[in-house]
């Protein structure tokens, strides 16, 4: 590439390319938040899986006898 | 570098039943050669053995490959392999003599009698069970092999 078409490219990408209003950089670091998300707790369970759990044991606890027939299929 | 990924979802796949068949195995010593219990556990052995290891590494690995193109939760993929294992282990059940069907209910192992009428509820308490298990087992597994 010469040095004519690198000064018309560069032209171009101004064109195409908005112009970064205001302050460039974010206010604060980022980086510390990533850390801690990545060291948080996984989230609880929800309450629909809670249910289904219960729902288990409780046929379980009704219905042993069901209990082989679902051991066979794991 | 070859990452393989779809061998660690059939490994990742296959570890629950994997992990739960020598415990079978140790009820099944317990129950037919201590106890001395006349029930045939040696056919019922066969598909828990011979079959749901490999189906669910399979299934894994078809959710892998599927779920970029179908967006399906992990968990949601999990509970439909009881529509394909259900027929699959019945089948299988009643070719060995381990599942009779009888006039008032099914007969499993020769000594479980289920009226039909907790087929549903059954079947409703294996969804949810496939769910779960996928969800927070299988699910785990793929995380921490780096597929999911």
């Amino acid at each position: 590439m010469n040095s004519h078409n690198e000064e018309r490219m560069k032209k171009l990408l101004r064109q195409a390319l908005p112009r970064v209003e205001g302050q460039p950089e974010p206010a604060r670091d980022l980086w510390p938040a990533v850390l801690r998300r990545m060291d948080a707790h996984p989230a609880a369970p929800p309450l629909f899986d809670w249910a289904l759990l219960a729902g288990l044991v409780a046929f379980a606890g009704f219905f042993p006898a069901a209990i082989p027939v679902l051991l066979y299929y794991l | 570098m070859q990452t393989h990924p779809y061998l660690r979802a059939y490994l990742a796949g296959a570890f629950l039943p994997t992990l739960v068949l020598p415990l079978l195995l140790t009820v099944f010593v317990v129950v037919r050669i201590v106890l001395k219990v006349p029930v045939p556990i040696e056919q019922a052995m066969i598909f828990p053995m011979a079959v749901v290891p490999s189906l669910f590494g399979l299934w894994n690995m078809l959710w892998l490959g599927s779920h970029a193109h179908t967006g399906a939760p992990i968990g949601l993929h999990g509970a439909m392999l009881p529509l394909l294992m259900a027929p699959v282990g019945g089948w299988v059940a009643c070719s060995l003599g381990v599942l009779q069907f009888q006039s008032h209910g099914m007969v499993w192992f020769a000594a479980v009698h289920l009226p039909y009428a907790l087929l549903g509820l059954g079947w409703l308490a294996a969804l949810a069970g496939y769910y779960l298990v996928w969800k927070y087992i299988v699910g785990l597994l793929n995380r921490v092999l780096g597929i999911a």
